[in-house]
C-alpha cells in the first residue's frame, strides 16, 4: 500500500457529503448585513445560523425555524464528542468481547 | 382579480472579478473591477413570506444548497470567488450594484487573498475497532490491551490538534470547525478533526503533510479524509 492509498480522497467529479455542502453553505460565506435580516435558523449540530437578507424590502422581521427537530437525521442526542463518551463507548465495546 | 407578473428577486452566490465568465444558468452583475454572480429567483419561492416553510422542506432546502456549492464550485480554479452565504436576495438588480459599491473594498480585499488559492477540508477518523493489538488471549492480556484502547482514545484528541498545526502550517491560512457528530455523517467512527484549509494552487506540501500524517497513525485507528478543492467559504472574511 503507498502512502497516498491511505487518504481517502473525496469531492472532485464525486458529489460532495451533504454534511459538507451545509456546512459551509448555510454556516460559511459572507453574510449580508444590510437594512432587512432574518435569523432563519440556529442549528446547534453546525452552528449555523442562517441569515438571509431581503434587500429593500419594506418591513424587518425576526422567526426563528427548526426544521431540524423532529427529524431523526438530523436531530441531536448531544455531542458524543466528548472524551468521557468515547471510554465509555471503549468499555462497553471490551465488555462486549 | 388582476393578474401580475410573478415577482422575481436576484439571488446572489458569490462575488468575482468583472472579467470572469458567467457560470451556467446565471449572470454577471458588474459594477466596476467586480461582478456578482445572481440569478433571478421567484418570489414565490424565495419570498421572504414563504421561505421559512420551504426551509423546513429537507428535499428543498438539499436541492437549493446544492445549487449554490455548484454555481460557486464552477469558478474554482479558474477565477476567485468570495463565497456568499445561502440566501442572499436582492428585490432589484440595482440592489445588487449598490452592494458592489458599498462593500467593494471587502470584495476586492478577499479576492486578492484567495486568488492562487483553494479551500481544501481535511478530516480526521477515529476508529477503536482499527487500533493494531495484538490478540486476546489471558484476562492479563485483555486488561492490556483494554488499557491501550482507553489510552488510545486519550492520545486520539492530542493527535487531532497535532496534525492541525502540521497542516495549518503546509497552508496559507486555516480553520479548525467542530467536529460533525455522527447523525450527519452517518458514519460509526468519530470525527476527531474537521478543519479547513486556504492552500496555494499547485503546492504540493500539503497533500504530502496529509499522506504522512496518514501513514503515521494509521495504526491508532486514525484515518484522514481531504476533500475539495472548495470555494473558499472558511476563508470569505477578509479578517479571517
Amino acid at each position: 500500500m503507498s502512502t497516498r492509498d491511505l487518504v481517502h480522497r473525496t469531492g472532485g467529479p464525486a458529489p460532495a457529503q451533504l454534511a459538507d455542502v451545509l456546512e459551509r453553505v448555510l454556516d460559511k460565506g459572507i453574510v449580508i448585513a444590510g437594512d432587512i435580516q432574518i435569523n432563519l435558523l440556529d442549528i446547534e449540530l453546525l452552528t449555523i445560523k442562517l441569515r438571509l437578507l431581503v434587500a429593500s424590502a419594506d418591513k424587518a422581521k425576526e422567526m426563528g425555524i427548526d426544521w431540524w427537530h423532529g427529524d431523526p437525521f438530523l436531530s441531536s442526542r448531544g455531542h458524543p464528542g466528548r472524551l468521557e463518551s468515547r471510554i465509555q463507548e471503549l468499555e462497553k465495546r471490551a465488555g462486549i468481547e | 382579480m388582476i393578474e401580475t407578473t410573478p415577482a422575481v428577486g436576484w439571488y446572489v452566490f458569490g462575488i468575482v472579478p468583472s472579467d470572469a465568465a458567467p457560470a451556467p444558468g446565471t449572470s454577471l452583475v458588474e459594477r466596476g473591477p467586480l461582478a456578482a454572480v445572481a440569478a433571478e429567483v421567484s418570489l414565490a419561492e424565495f419570498g421572504e413570506d414563504v421561505l421559512p416553510e420551504r426551509l423546513n422542506d429537507r428535499a428543498w432546502l438539499e436541492e437549493k444548497v446544492r445549487v449554490h456549492e455548484a454555481v460557486l464550485q464552477s469558478f474554482v480554479g479558474a477565477t476567485p470567488v468570495v463565497p456568499l452565504r445561502f440566501g442572499a436576495i436582492y428585490h432589484d438588480v440595482d440592489d445588487v450594484r449598490r452592494l458592489l459599491a458599498e462593500r467593494g473594498e471587502r470584495f476586492e480585499a478577499v479576492l486578492e487573498r484567495v486568488t492562487g488559492r483553494s479551500e481544501v477540508g481535511v478530516k480526521a477518523w477515529f476508529d477503536p475497532a482499527q487500533v493494531t493489538r495484538p490478540a486476546a488471549g489471558t484476562g492479563r492480556e485483555y486488561l492490556q490491551r483494554r488499557s491501550k484502547e482507553l489510552s488510545s482514545a486519550r492520545d486520539a484528541t492530542a493527535v487531532a490538534s497535532e496534525a492541525h498545526a502540521r497542516l495549518a502550517a503546509a497552508a496559507d491560512a486555516a480553520v479548525v470547525n467542530r467536529p460533525q457528530p455522527r447523525e450527519l455523517t452517518g458514519r460509526d467512527e468519530q470525527m476527531l478533526l474537521n478543519g479547513a484549509y486556504l492552500v496555494w494552487d499547485g503546492d504540493d506540501r500539503f497533500a504530502t503533510e496529509v499522506a504522512h500524517l496518514a501513514e503515521e497513525h494509521a495504526a491508532a485507528g486514525i484515518t484522514f479524509e481531504l476533500t475539495g478543492p472548495w470555494p473558499p467559504y472558511n476563508f470569505a472574511e477578509d479578517d479571517a
